[in-house]
């Protein structure tokens, strides 16, 4: 046995070990890698060893962009295996490319994405799923897992669970974080039960020992698909990480101008930038107290061949004389100084009541005013609800947009000191700490009770234990890089 | 120093762009820009750019040779842009001194790939923020990459050669039917007679009369390349390979704005091909066959962009072709629905879904009254607004392979699972437009939800209505009489036992803020509402003022509305070419004012004396009857295309506004204004017809009836 039960911590002197399927994990400067870094320093803490497997560096500075600074709070013990793995859509070196992509670069990656589906239903992804079946196996054979737990997206990450459990009986939980069978941005089901896709959820969701999702407006979309999973459905909210708040509110100068700020990855739609600026220019031109204001956009915006040069980026040059400004993404070591500058927050969010997003969390964090520009039936309205200083919902509508940005802006120059603290403390419920370290427990305590009291370490489908990994010549995972903890065993 | 080249094929987004070649200056790059598209119509913002160097790549391949044109026609955007860049010499000398190219857009990207096989020192990257990153990696080394020689290597020149020898095949066929070939009528004549010769293999046969199609096309010969290719296909055996180029004879015709010779030939063809593939099981290729009868059977420079129809004149013999077909009669036969509809309850509001695709625009009364109804609980859905319900709601294809597979595609449980939630939640649906939604939400048995679709008039000239099974539709709302005998006559469906009930609802019109007084002088006014499409027919209102103004010159006419978009078709922008042509004089005399698009018809129909409706067809025209609320002297060309059947113009207004004629409503007009009272009374009739017949209050009980009398 490699768990005792209730404590997680290692039988005989041995710690147990996950396999961290966690594509996007840091230094990848995606919004995902927070929770993730979180999740694996959680299991660091309650005495687990940690694999995580993510892609490599190069692949991440073609897609969202590289932040190294977010390495820095990742336990050092935490073991990161990097695949050689990259994104073939986004590559933008013309000389890897065919005659055939060259002639016809979208038509090319349609193609791709068609082809790509057939290993696994996943565009983008689904080729991957022979390295990260073998990956899993090889680390597994080097130092045997007892839980995988695989943080979707890419999905694909499914198959690698499905293997490790079909062949060694490792048992798995799945952190789906948005859900897959739902459109969280449309809010309708996203592929049927006979697909493709809903085979490999429902029998992946069959064997899993947990499903976290972000809210509970997926948790319900999961227990209604799946009636007799549903007490594994957990909500683990996003949360938001105590070190990037900026401690108190910015006082405010409305002499020199007052500073609204966006920061995030620029997904929504150029449309629904240009009704937020269009707002923002119309409360300027209307209230006095924004005539100098400034609003600071900062972010990745756009991948591959797009980076920074598309629709968007254009947008928001054009909006500059309004005193709109992009100052490109923002290292996570960034984040708190760059909040102690702003006066308030301008939340963008794409999608509807099943779209929470981690940056909610964060902005109330601030303990600034916050103008909402996302639809009304929005998660993010019910987790603000109660925010002292949120200007509430009106919808992605220019009209309703230009008051709230004139009702920040009071808020912004009236508000007492108290009641920016009142504004921080309804963030406190939130941290990412707390909400993970609850979760993390839970998953080692429903492990335990399940598996770790068999003494197993590989499970066999009837619960008794399996054999013990075959010795022998061990793969070792020698091509892929060791960017962060200690050596490899 | 780094040296930089951009190739850019579309216009960027300029503001990036200057941003980022100061990022490259910063790094300390020289950065030059060669476009394919028009530099001088962007100076101002090109001059912003601190580029070290600007060129202008020739912008077309319009005075190359006719087989390097042709060849450009049919190739991808990528070659295009590579065949016009290719011989510059400017281009090919900054790209061998390049350490890196960057593509702007995907269609530099194979001129790029092309000019780094000739530097092949040089980073070729695809975007601004790859280059600049190559550029910094570049720094590292002292700026610039390590030459090599100068010289191309000779595998790109060999490669080089070996594309134009594979290219020689099709080169000796295009300059074998070049434009002076095809031109003379013994050359057209005698490539014509070598696609039918004897003894051809099929495949070399069909590839012939290809380039000798595509000849005729260049020599302006559209009908010889139809002719070529119908007659090839005469001599080809295989269905699928006859039906395809007959297909391709048409559709040269089609975009020319032509009315096919061969039309009923190729829709034949591809019926015989998705019957004999249906038989044989092959669904897919069924589906996709009879996809394309229909939508050749149907298309819009057939039947909306002309003055006239082959449905004018007989619109059941038109379709008996289609319904000959196998395969057709599969589609269209009644699946029913499982249980009649539940009536609508009678202890709780009635759960009304009103939905549509985009076009809300007759539902807006419809929506404010049933949104504040106590007997309803209303819910609107655009299905446009969802990527997925707009997926499935227009899927002509898939919701074919469905119906032939006998409703186990995949289609199927897509429509289940997307708007089976609706249906649950309904009592009855309404939907507006019988088109791609009305197909999709006949795939599915409705339940006990009842349905309720109307159509309005330019369904009826669609494929759609022939894709829909009207036998799970419970109720179909007609605007007008004339409308519904069209449909009737044209789908079978609506001939059956299971055809739903059908309606004649107006359109729900708020006509009481047109009654506004009219100044004496815009009793010379005539006007026109709406002058977008070719079925306005704007011409007959123009052939109407000149006869007038022979008697007086005090008489204008008042165009309000959108022009025509020329993009819409061929047949479109000709009819406004000769339109504008027509109209230039008369605007510039004053005798005709073009308004333009408003929001505000009201004001605009003050100033109106008289409104005419020019058009061929309508299904109602609310211009015309909210010119006559607002008390304008109506005058309603007898639409041609419904004039002399048994319900017409002349059936749905009352006596004395329709005429027959230019020359007929010129009188009418003359008289009707001949003096101010007689002009006065003649619109107070007349607004009075209209406020009681077809104003909201009035139509708005109709709407009641529909939906809430049936409990």
């Amino acid at each position: 046995m490699s768990a005792s039960p209730g404590s997680g911590l290692p039988a005989e002197g041995k710690r147990p070990h996950v396999i961290y399927l966690a594509i996007g994990f840091p230094p990848a400067a995606k919004s995902s890698a927070y929770r993730m870094r979180e999740t694996a320093n959680q299991f660091i803490n309650v005495g687990w060893d940690v694999t995580v497997v993510n892609v490599a560096q190069e692949s991440w500075e073609r897609d969202s962009g590289v932040d190294l600074t977010l390495l820095d709070q990742v336990d050092p013990r935490v073991k990161i295996v990097e695949l050689p793995l990259a994104r073939e859509d986004l590559e933008t070196d013309i000389r890897l490319y065919d005659e055939a992509r060259a002639l016809n670069p979208n038509g090319w990656v349609a193609k791709l994405r068609r082809r790509q589906m057939k290993p696994f239903p996943e565009p983008n992804f689904g080729e991957w799923r022979t390295d990260l079946e073998q990956a899993v196996l090889r680390i597994h054979e080097e130092h045997p897992a007892d839980l995988l737990l695989a943080s979707c997206v890419p999905y694909v990450n499914l198959a690698a669970a499905w293997k490790l459990w079909e062949e060694k009986r490792v048992p798995y939980a799945v952190d789906f974080r948005d859900g897959w069978s739902i459109d969280v941005i449309e809010g309708v089901e996203a592929f049927g039960p006979d697909s493709e896709e809903g085979r490999w959820e429902r029998k992946i969701l069959d064997e899993a020992l947990s499903l976290w999702v972000v809210n509970d407006p997926i948790a319900d979309h999961y227990r209604r698909r799946y009636p007799d999973f549903a007490d594994r459905v957990h909500v683990v909210r996003n949360g938001y990480d105590a070190d990037s708040s900026p401690g108190r509110a910015h006082a405010p100068d409305p002499e020199s101008g007052l500073v609204f700020g966006y920061l995030g990855t620029v997904n929504f739609t150029p449309q629904h930038l240009e009704t937020v600026l269009n707002a923002w220019k119309a409360a300027r031109e209307k209230e006095p107290l924004l005539a100098n204001a400034r609003f600071e956009v900062r972010g990745h915006i756009g991948n591959g061949a797009g980076r920074e040069a598309n629709r968007h980026t254009e947008i928001l040059k054009q909006a500059e004389a309004d005193g709109v400004h992009f100052g490109g993404p923002a290292a996570k070591a960034e984040v708190a100084s760059i909040y102690a500058g702003w006066d308030a927050m301008v939340l963008i969010l794409i999608g509807g009541r099943y779209v929470t997003s981690g940056k909610v969390y964060e902005y109330m964090a601030t303990g600034l005013p916050i103008v909402s520009a996302h639809v009304v039936e929005h998660d993010a309205s019910n987790v603000l609800s109660g925010h002292p200083l949120w200007t509430g919902a009106v919808g992605i509508d220019e009209e309703g947009l230009t008051e709230s940005f004139v009702r920040a802006a009071h808020m912004a120059v009236e508000t007492s000191d108290e009641v920016h603290a009142e504004a921080m403390a309804h963030a406190d419920q939130f941290t990412r700490e707390a909400l993970m370290t609850v979760a993390v427990k839970n998953l080692v305590e429903e492990f335990t009770a399940k598996y770790a009291a068999q003494g197993a370490r590989g499970v066999d489908p009837g619960g008794t234990p399996a054999a013990a990994p075959e010795t022998g010549d061990v793969a070792p995972v020698a091509e892929k890089s060791i960017v962060a903890g200690g050596p490899t065993p | 120093m780094t040296e930089v080249l951009f190739v850019a094929a579309a216009k960027p987004q300029f503001g990036v762009l200057a941003d980022s070649v100061r990022k490259f200056n910063a790094l300390g790059a020289r950065v030059h820009l060669a476009a394919t598209f028009h530099l001088e119509s962007s100076a101002e913002e090109v001059a912003t750019l601190e580029l070290a160097g600007l060129h202008q790549l020739p912008r077309s391949v319009a005075h190359r040779s006719q087989a390097l044109r042709r060849k450009a026609r049919t190739s991808p955007l990528g070659m295009r842009v590579w065949m016009q860049s290719k011989p510059d010499s400017w281009l090919r000398d900054r790209a061998r001194r390049a350490d890196v190219i960057v593509a702007l857009d995907p269609g530099a990207v194979y001129t790029v790939w092309r000019l780094a096989q000739y530097n092949r020192s040089a980073a070729a990257m695809f975007g601004l923020a790859p280059g600049l990153k190559a550029v910094e990696g570049l720094t590292s080394q002292g700026g610039s990459v390590q030459r090599r020689s100068v010289i191309p290597p000779l595998d790109a020149v060999a490669r080089d050669v070996r594309r134009s020898v594979d290219g020689l095949p099709a080169a000796v066929m295009r300059t074998a039917t070049a434009r002076p070939v095809m031109r003379s009528t013994v050359g057209a004549r005698l490539w014509r007679t070598a696609v039918t010769a004897p003894g051809v293999p099929t495949r070399v046969r069909a590839a012939t009369s290809r380039y000798v199609a595509e000849g005729m096309q260049w020599a302006g010969r559209t009908s010889g390349a139809a002719i070529a290719l119908a007659d090839a296909a005469s001599k080809i055996p295989d269905l699928g390979l006859k039906a395809q180029l007959l297909d391709e004879g048409v559709m040269k015709e089609i975009t020319k704005g032509l009315s096919p010779r061969h039309l009923d030939r190729a829709v034949a063809a591809q019926l015989a091909f998705a019957d004999s593939e249906f038989a044989a099981g092959r669904i897919e290729k069924a589906a996709g066959a009879l996809d394309r009868a229909l939508f050749l059977d149907f298309h819009r420079v057939l039947h909306i962009d002309q003055l006239s129809s082959p449905l004018a004149k007989d619109a059941e013999g038109f379709v008996a072709p289609l319904y000959r077909s196998r395969a057709m009669q599969a589609l269209s036969r009644p699946q029913g629905r499982k249980t009649p509809y539940k009536k609508a309850p009678t202890d709780r509001p009635l759960r009304l879904l009103v939905t549509t695709s985009a076009n809300d625009n007759f539902l807006h009364h419809i929506l404010d009254h049933f949104g504040d109804h106590p007997g309803v609980e209303l819910r609107f859905l655009d299905l446009a607004a969802s990527k997925h319900l707009k997926r499935i709601a227009w899927a002509g294809r898939r919701m074919l392979e469905d119906r032939l597979s006998g409703g186990t595609s995949d289609y199927q449980e897509e429509v289940e699972r997307l708007f089976r939630p609706y249906l649950d939640w309904a009592d009855t649906v309404f939907l507006d437009w019988s088109v791609g939604p009305a197909g999709m939400l006949t795939t599915i048995d409705p339940g006990d939800t009842r349905i309720v679709v109307r159509l309005h008039s330019y369904e009826a000239f669609t494929r759609w209505p022939h894709m829909t099974d009207f036998s799970r539709i419970d109720d179909l709302v007609f605007v007008a009489p004339h409308v519904k005998d069209l449909a009737v006559s044209l789908v079978p469906q609506l001939r059956g036992d299971q055809a739903p009930r059908f309606h004649i609802v107006d359109n729900a019109m708020d006509l009481s803020g047109f009654a506004r007084p009219k100044p004496a002088e815009a009793r010379f006014n005539l006007g026109l509402i709406g002058i977008s499409q070719v079925a306005k027919d704007p011409k007959w209102a123009v052939d109407v003022l000149e006869r007038v103004r022979r008697h007086d010159e005090r008489y204008r006419l008042i165009l309000v509305g959108g022009d025509m978009d020329p993009k819409t078709s061929r047949a479109t922008r000709e009819y406004r070419r000769e339109f504008e042509k027509e109209l230039a004089p008369l605007e510039e005399s004053g005798a005709v004012v073009r308004l333009g698009p408003t929001d505000d018809v009201p004001s605009k129909l003050q100033e109106i004396g008289t409104i005419i409706s020019s058009s061929v067809r309508e299904g109602c025209h609310v211009g015309l009857m909210e010119g006559a609320a607002s008390a304008a002297v109506p005058v309603a060309r007898d639409w041609p295309f419904y004039a002399g059947k048994p319900n017409s113009a002349r059936t749905l207004y009352p006596e004395g506004w329709v005429v027959g004629s230019p020359e007929e409503a010129a009188k009418r007009i003359l008289e009707a204004t001949a003096t101010e009272d007689a002009w006065r009374n003649a619109g107070k009739l007349a607004a009075e017809h209209a406020l009681s017949v077809w104003d909201w209050p009035v139509v708005q009980k109709h709407f009641e009836k529909l939906f809430l009398e049936d409990r």
